[in-house]
């Protein structure tokens, strides 16, 4: 008989990560499969606690994103031509939020821009109040999320070889032009691949903005909490959520795909 | 529209301390080891690098001068660098690369016309990395000019392409560099290449110019034994001079042990007795498989083949002539099944006494 008739012969490792496939399928799979049974799905989905959850979570992450890529388009550009001791020092500290537990960072800004925070009296006194409020949950998303953009865009600008941006001046191009017309378009697949990564850390946000912007809803609920108090009372809807934060994921996961795709370089065609 | 200009810099222990006067449409040749500071010249003169000392002149204008701490910014020189991996945009196509640096009507007219000079019609929405090593040397030339620079300046142009293809494209090139009317600076460490360019040869070596003058002189019969062994002369000898015949312009050389040798070369400043290094290229040995007979050559000598080197284009042959002579005589691949050449075959090795110079110490 021929050996090799049992069309799938896997070596340890295929088996390894077939079963992770499933450990990671499977509960994403179930999820979908009790939402769509649950008979109050339809209405779930269009309750307004459900769509104010999802307006809220949408437009805070984006302009959670427009703040860093704004910040950390530079941020990363400037450490990806820094070496020596004190950028090692800095790229550490820019990592720290991705190691903090989320609840541990909402605390440290409560005690930085809260009432009894150090800046509580000059914010109080500027008439300015971030606990349990929108803002705060836009600064908790942007803690927790920015190094992931920061990190990937630094790798991007990183690997432009400096050739290339030294002959577009020596062109007559100037070095601002130049980083239009060169850097970004050659770092453009890692800073979408960063803005992808980032943005998914601010969408799922939770523990951050419970401690920092509480769990009002409207103001600041958004779908991972709205998920955790529909739990208390209704399944149900906390299923509709979750199906719905998911399918949001995916889409904007989807879309910048395509945008990375866009990418004027094959992978490993730089240099 | 010329070039010209001198700087002085300091990187560590590294010094560089050279200078330079190039006239439109003529190649400056800049030879050297590597680790001579050519491609730091090229820097410089395009003003990636801060100097510490200098004053740069391009067609007239004046674009670094520490002494008027003036330093003009390299969008600003308009200087063609074309570096050693051509550092073309892999984003861009082949048109938008030879076009990037055109910023009116024309120099867009211009790109045009490169690209049907250089031939590079068929390839113009090709990707950088679809285009052979040929392809790409022409369109980084086509991209460096369409800029219409003040001087061009090529690091290693021809240092990624294959010996055949660099033969090849060598003249194409030199007639678009003359016909181009730009002054240029080409850096290489082949000595074939700069013989080939160069209108003017400048040998660099630790930061510093040690000779300068026509290729031809400069390079084939190089003044000095350190400056020969960068320029390839692959037979420096140590010899004694014998005796002077001034009469014939000629003298006699001795190898140093005994019973000697005898190398007839042209007459030098010399005094009998001294200890001189006598140079002689590979490819100015003759070898023969068996005496040769009626020759106008004033020096044969019998030998053993010791080694057989490949070495671009053909094969180096050392033959061990005794009395510590031996000769490395450069070879086709060809020559070397025709005449049954083997490690061990015996062999004549002739010199004509024109193709032996004398070397002044360092």
């Amino acid at each position: 008989m021929n050996r090799r008739a049992f069309p799938v012969r896997l070596p340890p490792g295929g088996i390894i990560t077939l079963v992770y496939i499933a450990f990671i399928a499977l509960p994403l799979i179930a999820l979908f499969v009790r939402a769509v049974s649950s008979y109050s799905l339809w209405d779930s989905l269009t309750s307004d606690i459900t769509l104010t959850a999802l307006r809220l979570s949408l437009v805070t992450s984006l302009i959670s994103m427009i703040v860093v890529v704004g910040a950390g388009v530079p941020i990363a550009r400037y450490l990806s031509r820094r070496t020596g001791p004190l950028s090692r020092v800095i790229d550490v500290l820019i990592d720290v939020p991705l190691v903090l537990p989320p609840v541990v960072a909402g605390l440290a800004m409560l005690m930085a821009f809260g009432r009894m925070g150090i800046l509580g009296d000059a914010l109080d006194a500027a008439g300015i109040r971030l606990p349990f409020t929108t803002a705060a949950v836009i600064l908790a998303q942007i803690f927790v999320s920015a190094p992931f953009f920061i990190r990937a865009a630094k790798l991007g600008f990183q690997a432009v070889p400096r050739e290339l941006e030294e002959i577009s001046q020596t062109l007559g191009i100037s070095p601002w032009r130049t980083f239009w017309r060169v850097t970004l378009p050659l770092a453009w697949p890692s800073i979408v691949g960063g803005l992808a990564l980032s943005w998914a850390r601010a969408i799922s946000e939770f523990g951050a903005t419970i401690m920092f912007a509480g769990n009002l809803t409207g103001r600041t609920q958004t779908m991972p909490l709205a998920i955790l108090s529909a739990m208390e009372s209704n399944v149900g809807a906390a299923l509709a959520l979750a199906v719905i934060l998911v399918a949001a994921s995916v889409i904007v996961l989807f879309v910048l795909a395509l945008a990375a795709t866009r990418a004027a370089v094959p992978a490993g065609r730089l240099e | 529209m010329s070039a010209r200009g001198w700087i002085k810099h300091r990187i560590g222990a590294f010094s560089l301390d050279v200078s330079w006067d190039v006239e439109p449409g003529t190649v400056t040749v800049l030879y050297g080891p590597s680790g001579a500071g050519k491609s730091l010249t090229l820097r410089a003169i395009a003003g990636l690098v801060r100097l510490d000392e200098g004053r740069i002149e391009l067609d007239g204008s004046v674009v670094f001068d520490h002494e008027a701490g003036l330093w003009i910014p390299p969008h600003h020189r308009r200087v063609g660098l074309m570096p050693q991996e051509y550092g073309l945009f892999p984003h861009l196509t082949v048109a938008a690369n030879i076009a990037y640096g055109a910023h009116d009507p024309d120099s867009h007219a211009r790109a045009a016309e490169l690209t049907r000079t250089l031939d590079l019609q068929e390839l113009q929405q090709r990707r950088i990395w679809q285009l052979s090593g040929g392809q790409r040397q022409r369109v980084a030339l086509a991209r460096a000019l369409a800029a219409q620079p003040r001087v061009l300046l090529l690091d290693e142009p021809f240092a990624s392409l294959d010996s055949e293809l660099r033969r090849a494209v060598r003249q194409e090139i030199r007639q678009v560099l003359t016909a181009s009317h730009v002054p240029v600076i080409l850096v290489t460490h082949d000595a074939e290449e700069a013989l080939a360019l160069a209108d003017h040869v400048q040998i660099i070596d630790s930061g510093r110019i040690v000779a300068e003058g026509d290729p031809v002189t400069t390079l084939r019969q190089p003044p000095a034994p350190r400056i020969a062994r960068l320029a390839g002369v692959e037979n420096l000898l140590r010899m004694r001079v014998a005796r002077l015949q001034p009469e014939d312009g000629a003298m006699l050389c001795e190898t140093l042990e005994s019973p000697p040798l005898t190398l007839e070369t042209p007459l030098a400043e010399a005094r009998e007795g001294d200890v001189v290094t006598v140079g002689i290229r590979s490819s100015d040995v003759i070898l023969a498989s068996s005496e040769p007979q009626g020759l106008s050559a004033r020096n044969v000598f019998a030998g053993t083949v010791a080694s057989i080197e490949p070495r671009s284009p053909g094969h180096d042959v050392t033959v061990n002539c005794g009395a510590g002579l031996s000769l490395v005589s450069h070879v086709t691949r060809h020559a070397i099944t025709q005449l049954g050449i083997n490690e061990g075959t015996r062999m004549w090795a002739v010199v004509k006494a024109s193709s032996c110079f004398l070397l002044s110490e360092d």
